[in-house]
């Protein structure tokens, strides 16, 4: 920590003098022309595809919005608090992509930050994780990416206001909250940690999203893995904070990330399903098991797991309270014809395809977010469990039933306290839904 | 002859007396007499079960309109009656073929299209099996007949030496079946009604079908997906079609329209103001567009404003205070009013008023009302589920300013009745909007919500109890105003009874009042609430008045047992004297109210009445006469429930219910109507209700909505009276006695007395906060 | 264009990604046995099998079941003699039947995760799906019957 502070002190000098524009000036490197895909060699190019994948570089590097755009071609919007950020074009086009990139200059980017010109990339690019990847790693994902097909497409213009579209001021800003280096193995732990730690601390940049971000939208080194709020959703906590009743354990962990369901935690949904699914559902299982390994490890699983028979017991106890006999509760009625039908559970353990509310992710964090985003969204045969659907609820309910819900949930699925403005904060994820789904009943 | 029948008759005299056609046509056609009328047979009819069976083909022996048997030995059974659910084609069929002695196995049912040949199409009331009772076993008499004198003829004996059975005429070894002797015979003879009423029909114990148990031809095809109902219809071309809706049920105008948002609505065609001079849906516009979607999104995306009537303000409190209003006012039809009942009220030695409420129930039939219409030719094709398709025929030909005759409906499966499609505001809507572009076919269906908005529900009630009592506490003398929404005023006024000085009134917001207890002197008033007749369209729901008058009769009765210190049970059997009016008349009611008073004692017998049960838990009872003092089916109910004081949660345990309907012709249909009317007396008593807010209904689906589900069923023990009278009706008097028993049995239980239904918790609980206070 | 198996066979659609499934069942590929109730998922008359499990299609949008194998009433058996369907029919369930497609899809899924059903479990996964006449009992019924012959895929 105070190294820290001794950092952001330094910097402050330094931008006050002058020296800060030679730090950060990075001089261009020397276009190339773009190298014969033939030339680099299989195995390389079959290895770059898996980091590519621990990665997710499609998926923050293609168009989703505006019905989609063509893999890696870039202007993947992202909206941040200061405006909407469009990613680069990453396939090999000579004018619109990388296409005249240098391995070297690829490899600066990925460990600084800086494009081929010298540029400043935004903060968006992870390359506070991607600067821990080996060499071995960057060459062949350079190789991946030499050898997809280039596609001439430029994305739209950021919208960032001044200062904040400044370039410069991401030097700064990588100088205070960017470690530059390798990943160092931890000689205390086994092989599998380090390569679980190697994946999710570099290529999978798993903080990025699940580490809360400190008001310039780093994240918070004193924070790791604390979970955060992301496009509406909460990318929940990954070490011992997480609040589930059941913990996270290395095969709950495993289960997750490989297929996207974990029988006693809830399925991938929203901005993690791809992650799932697209992508680590691509590379070697054991990478997957490494991950697992690492973050069982962070939240402490083996020694908090003596609870989770009893957890298990009492969610499943509540599954089904107050659905046999007559009901007059207005808000059991909803859940009783809304959501009971596929969510209850009963016996020993839910059932897979049932998933068990009570032990969820989403009634266990400390806002309704994640609950009421797969209650309007629903999630798709291609999201959570493979093959099965949820239905969106958007149009069945309204803010209101969708408050109903979430308190008669939390108040009696969990032993949290209630969550608050439940109805106010329903109104707001609903507004941030697209065009809203047709309504075959107003 | 009972009122219906009287209607029924002179519809059937006036048709005929419009096509110069007798009334022996009606009922006894011969082969081919079908085409002669210009009729093309059954080819046309939407819906036939067994739906692996074929219809009788060419060469079918038809003795009337109602049946035909073909050459193989099919037998088809013409009903005119809607399928909502009561395997009403099943009944009507099993009552012909017992007549005619058909081979079950055999008999086929066609569910037909409109066509005047018909007489009177409706189906409500619970009057099917009784209004079809005489004439369909005539019917299979005469079927019946012919066979026997033709098989005689063919097997060479005399008539009197054969017997049919089975669909077989035999003498002794020999033996022919019907199938073969039409092949044969060809038979063509047709009988006058008045030969046909001199036919001899099978006394009580020679019946066969009647009575015993055996399965739905219907029910087959609702295992498979496979049974058609009015929103499965289609036809090639055909345009989707959702309407936009007025802000008030009557009296809105449309002033302006901008469509330029639902243009942006791929698949979006136009919109329609609709002009309806039959004046039933005024102010609706309808979106048409090439899928339902695109129909649903662009009627959400049209802006229409509307000058709203003058209902728009109009709530629930305001329609009750309006009907205090009027009951405390001359008018309304006095349907009993026995002399010197004011005074003998005003001399008793003492007297009790109460006034009890009953509040906005909706059908929420599950397939939302809709329709398909076309014009063919020059004739109107609407497609649709209905249940009066003789009251809206003509209206839908006003609508269209076209000839009587020119509107023709197929039939369908309905996707619930319940009193809904009794209505026509979902048929003339679509033939309006296909008229406007030219016939084109034209499907139009409300959504939920839509179908709840203007559902023709069941009107808010006041009625007040006042009753003179004797010194032993017996009641002699009664004053009953009933007073709600009239249905049968605003939607059919001719069909309107009569009460006294021959003042008309609506039987359908009335019966279940005009009771058959001996209370002295009494005067029985209906008025019609005209604010709600305004405000909203007043509809029937499954049992009419009857599902709500008993609220007021049976727990006004129990109030004035216990005000006296009278058992409930002994106290109401004191009043089933049978005497006077209350003597009953054959046919269908013969026996009068001592068959009230057994089944009255029957079901208290059955639930132990008197025994001891645990803390606030308790019995209440209730009994009806059913649905109309001219077709009663006796009911007597209990239920047992228990009361959480804590909060106030009424857990209704059993029900016992036994009923009697005469004779009972599906022993297996009869339960499941009976259980499913129980129930729909328990979800109006404890689960489901509304109200109107700002003139129109608050409800809208089921998040705020709420009938009975799966989980909230009780136990129930059902038994029906075995006897061999006429039969009455079955599917809608399981509804009448629930609500007053269970009101009863809270009143024993933690004794509060709740006079409002439905009855919710937190009304349990005001009651018992009341109760503590006092 | 939107690719899918419907009852055992591929399928593709074109309609809008959002336009709810139960249309696309009803209206593009003309199976009317899966019904339109409220519109919101809350009766159940809409209810098919995505992926094996009971699903509202009221609410389910189209490009949700993208690559998904679906199956209706009409699919559920080839000749309608699913242990369910006979159960219902023995039991004589159906009233006017417009809610029973629904209810035999939820039932036939519903006792793929509950072989035994108990009646609480009944309560819990039958209480979404509507039934206006009130055929409650013998659905009850119906299920228990099935239960006992009803084989586990």
């Amino acid at each position: 920590m105070l190294k820290r502070i001794a950092a952001i002190a330094v910097a402050l000098a330094v931008v006050a003098g002058g020296g800060f524009l030679i730090y950060a000036w990075n001089p261009a490197i020397t276009p190339i022309a773009r190298p014969n895909p033939a030339a680099f060699p299989h195995d390389a190019v079959a290895r770059g595809e898996i980091v590519a994948n621990a990665g997710y570089c499609v998926e923050c590097h293609t168009r989703a919005d505006l019905g989609g755009g063509p893999e890696l071609a870039g202007d993947y919007k992202m909206n941040t608090p200061f405006g909407a950020l469009f990613s680069p074009n990453i396939t090999p086009d000579v004018e619109t992509g990388i296409g005249t990139w240098s391995e070297a200059a690829f490899r600066r980017s990925m460990y600084r930050g800086v494009d081929r010109d010298g540029a400043h990339l935004f903060p968006a690019f992870p390359f506070n994780h991607f600067t821990k990847m080996s060499e071995q790693d960057i060459s062949d994902l350079y190789a991946y990416l030499m050898t997809r097909p280039a596609v001439h497409m430029t994305h739209r213009a950021n919208t960032l206001p001044f200062p904040f579209n400044l370039r410069i001021l991401e030097a700064g800003w990588a100088l205070l909250f960017v470690s530059p280096g390798r990943y160092q193995p931890d000689p205390s732990h086994d092989a599998m940690w380090n390569r679980g730690a190697y994946l999710a601390e570099g290529d999978a940049h798993c903080g990025a999203c699940h580490t809360p971000r400190n008001l310039l939208m780093a994240e918070k080194s004193s924070a790791p893995y604390d979970g955060a709020v992301i496009d509406g959703w909460i990318a929940p906590p990954l070490n011992a904070h997480n609040p589930t009743p059941v913990v996270w354990t290395e095969d709950e962990l495993f289960a997750y990330l490989r297929t996207g369901v974990a029988p006693l935690h809830g399925s991938a949904a929203g901005p993690m399903s791809p992650v799932a699914h697209r992508y680590l559902g691509r590379i070697p299982e054991s990478d997957v098991r490494a991950i697992a390994h690492y973050f069982a490890t962070m939240d402490d699983a083996a020694h908090r797991q003596f609870q989770d028979a009893a957890a298990l017991a009492a969610a499943l106890k509540a599954s089904g309270r107050d659905l046999s006999g007559p009901q007059h509760d207005a808000a059991v009625r909803l859940y009783q014809g809304a959501c009971a039908a596929c969510h209850y559970n009963a016996g020993s353990a839910p059932v897979l395809g049932r998933p068990e509310l009570a032990l969820n992710n989403a009634l266990w964090l400390d806002e309704p977010n994640n609950l009421y985003q797969v209650m309007l969204h629903g999630i798709g045969a291609s999201e959570g469990q493979s093959g099965i659907a949820m239905p969106s609820f958007y149009a069945g309910l309204t803010d209101a039933d969708m408050a109903r819900i979430a308190a008669y949930l939390r108040a009696t699925r969990t032993t949290l306290p209630p969550w608050t403005d439940l109805e106010a904060k329903a109104a707001k994820l609903r507004a941030a839904v697209g065009p809203p789904p047709i309504n075959a009943s107003h | 002859m009972s009122r219906l029948e009287r209607i029924a008759r002179q519809s059937d005299k006036a048709y005929a007396a419009r096509h110069d056609l007798s009334r022996r046509g009606f009922l006894m056609t011969s082969l081919g007499a079908g085409l002669a009328f210009g009729f093309a047979r059954s080819a046309e009819a939407a819906q036939h079960f067994p739906s692996a069976g074929t219809l009788p083909g060419g060469g079918a022996f038809e003795p009337n309109i109602w049946c035909a048997i073909a050459p193989d030995g099919s037998v088809n059974v013409n009903i005119i009656r809607a399928e909502m659910g009561q395997h009403i084609g099943t009944a009507l069929a099993r009552i012909i073929a017992d007549e005619m002695e058909a081979d079950w196995s055999q008999v086929g049912i066609t569910y037909v299209d409109t066509d005047p040949k018909w007489g009177l199409m409706v189906t409500g009331g619970s009057w099917s099996v009784w209004m079809t009772w005489d004439v369909f076993r005539q019917a299979g008499a005469a079927a019946r007949t012919v066979m026997v004198d033709e098989g005689a003829k063919i097997l060479g004996v005399p008539a009197d030496q054969c017997t049919a059975r089975n669909g077989v005429v035999s003498a002794g070894a020999k033996s022919i079946s019907y199938g073969d002797i039409v092949a044969r015979a060809k038979p063509t003879r047709s009988f006058s009604p008045d030969e046909m009423a001199k036919l001899p029909l099978k006394p009580a114990g020679e019946r066969r079908l009647i009575g015993q148990a055996t399965t739905a031809l219907d029910i087959p095809d609702k295992t498979t997906g496979r049974a058609v109902y009015g929103i499965d219809a289609r036809l090639p071309n055909m345009l989707y079609g959702r309407p936009k809706l007025p802000p008030t049920r009557y009296g809105s105008k449309v002033q302006s329209v901008d469509d330029s948002e639902a243009r942006k609505v791929a698949g979006y065609e136009r919109y329609i103001v609709l002009e309806d001079p039959s004046g039933t849906v005024p102010g609706w516009v309808v979106v048409l567009a090439t899928s339902y979607p695109a129909a649903i999104r662009a009627t959400d995306a049209l802006k229409v404003t509307w000058v709203a009537g003058d209902t728009a303000h109009v709530s629930e409190d305001d329609i009750i205070a309006h009907g205090r209003d009027l009951i405390g006012k001359p008018g309304g039809t006095r349907i009993f009013d026995d002399p010197g009942n004011a005074q003998a009220v005003a001399s008793a030695h003492r007297t009790i008023e109460r006034e009890y409420i009953t509040t906005s129930v909706a059908h929420y039939a599950l397939e939302p009302v809709n329709a398909l219409a076309r014009l063919d030719g020059d004739v109107w094709e609407i497609h649709c589920g209905h249940q009066w398709q003789s009251l809206w025929l003509p209206v839908m030909a006003k609508a269209l300013q076209v000839p009587d005759g020119k509107v023709v409906m197929r039939t369908y499966m309905l996707g619930g009745g319940f009193g809904r499609r009794l209505g026509g505001d979902y048929a003339i809507p679509a033939a309006l909007a296909s008229k406007e572009i030219g016939g084109r076919p034209v499907k139009l269906v409300l959504t939920r919500s839509d179908d709840m908005q203007f559902d023709t529900i069941r009107s808010p009630s006041l009625q007040s109890i006042k009753a003179g009592l004797d010194e032993h506490g017996a009641i002699s003398a009664m004053q009953y105003h009933v007073t709600a929404g009239w249905p049968t005023q605003v939607m059919a006024p001719a069909f309107m009874a009569k009460g006294l000085d021959n003042q008309p009134y609506d039987q359908f917001a009335l019966s279940g009042a005009d009771h058959w207890y001996e209370t002295g002197p009494t005067l029985v008033r209906a008025i019609s609430n005209d604010l709600a007749n305004r405000t909203f369209c007043p509809g029937w729901l499954r049992s009419v008045s009857a599902g709500w008058t008993p609220w007021a009769l049976e727990c006004f009765v129990d109030e004035a047992a216990h005000e006296s210190g009278h058992d409930p049970l002994d106290y109401r059997l004191s009043m089933l004297t049978a005497q006077g009016r209350n003597a009953g008349k054959a046919p269908s009611s013969i026996g009068g109210a001592t068959r009230q008073a057994a089944v009255l004692k029957r079901v208290a017998e059955m639930a132990g009445w008197g025994r001891q049960l645990p803390p606030d838990t308790a019995l209440g009872l209730a009994t009806t006469f059913g649905q109309e003092r001219e077709m009663p089916t006796w009911t007597a109910g209990v239920a047992q429930v228990h009361v959480d004081r804590k909060t106030g949660v009424v857990t209704c345990q059993k029900l016992w219910l036994v009923l009697d309907a005469g004779t009972i012709v599906h022993p297996d249909g009869a339960l499941a109507q009976t259980q499913g009317a129980a129930l729909w007396g328990l979800s109006m008593a404890l689960f489901e209700g509304t109200r109107v807010e700002q003139g129109r209904l608050a409800a809208h689906n089921l998040d705020n909505y709420t009938p009975l589900r799966i989980a909230d069923v009780p136990d129930m023990d059902i038994v029906f009276m075995e006897n061999t009278e006429k039969p009455s009706g079955l599917g809608e008097p399981g509804v009448t006695v629930i609500a007053p028993a269970i009101g009863n049995a809270i009143f024993r239980a933690v004794g509060v007395r709740l006079r409002t239904l439905p009855m919710r918790p937190d009304d349990v609980l005001a009651a018992l906060r009341d109760q503590t206070r006092s | 264009m939107t690719k899918f198996e419907l009852n055992g066979k591929p399928v593709s659609v074109d309609a809008p990604d959002d336009t709810p499934l139960l249309w696309v069942l009803r209206d593009d590929l003309m199976l009317t046995g899966t019904k339109f109730g409220c519109g919101i998922g809350e009766c159940g008359a809409c209810t098919v099998h995505v992926g094996g499990r009971a699903t509202r299609s009221c609410i389910t949008p189209l490009a949700s079941i993208e690559g998904a194998s679906i199956t209706t009433i009409e699919g559920l058996d080839p000749d309608g003699n699913h242990p369910v369907q006979v159960a219902w029919r023995d039991g004589q369930v159906p009233q006017c039947g417009y809610c029973q497609s629904g209810q035999i899809m939820q039932a036939a899924s519903f006792l793929k995760d509950f072989p035994h059903p108990t009646d609480a479990e009944i309560d819990a996964v039958m209480g979404g799906s509507l039934c206006r006449c009130m055929t409650y009992i013998r659905i009850r019924a119906a299920i228990k019957q099935a239960a006992g012959t009803t084989t586990h895929e």
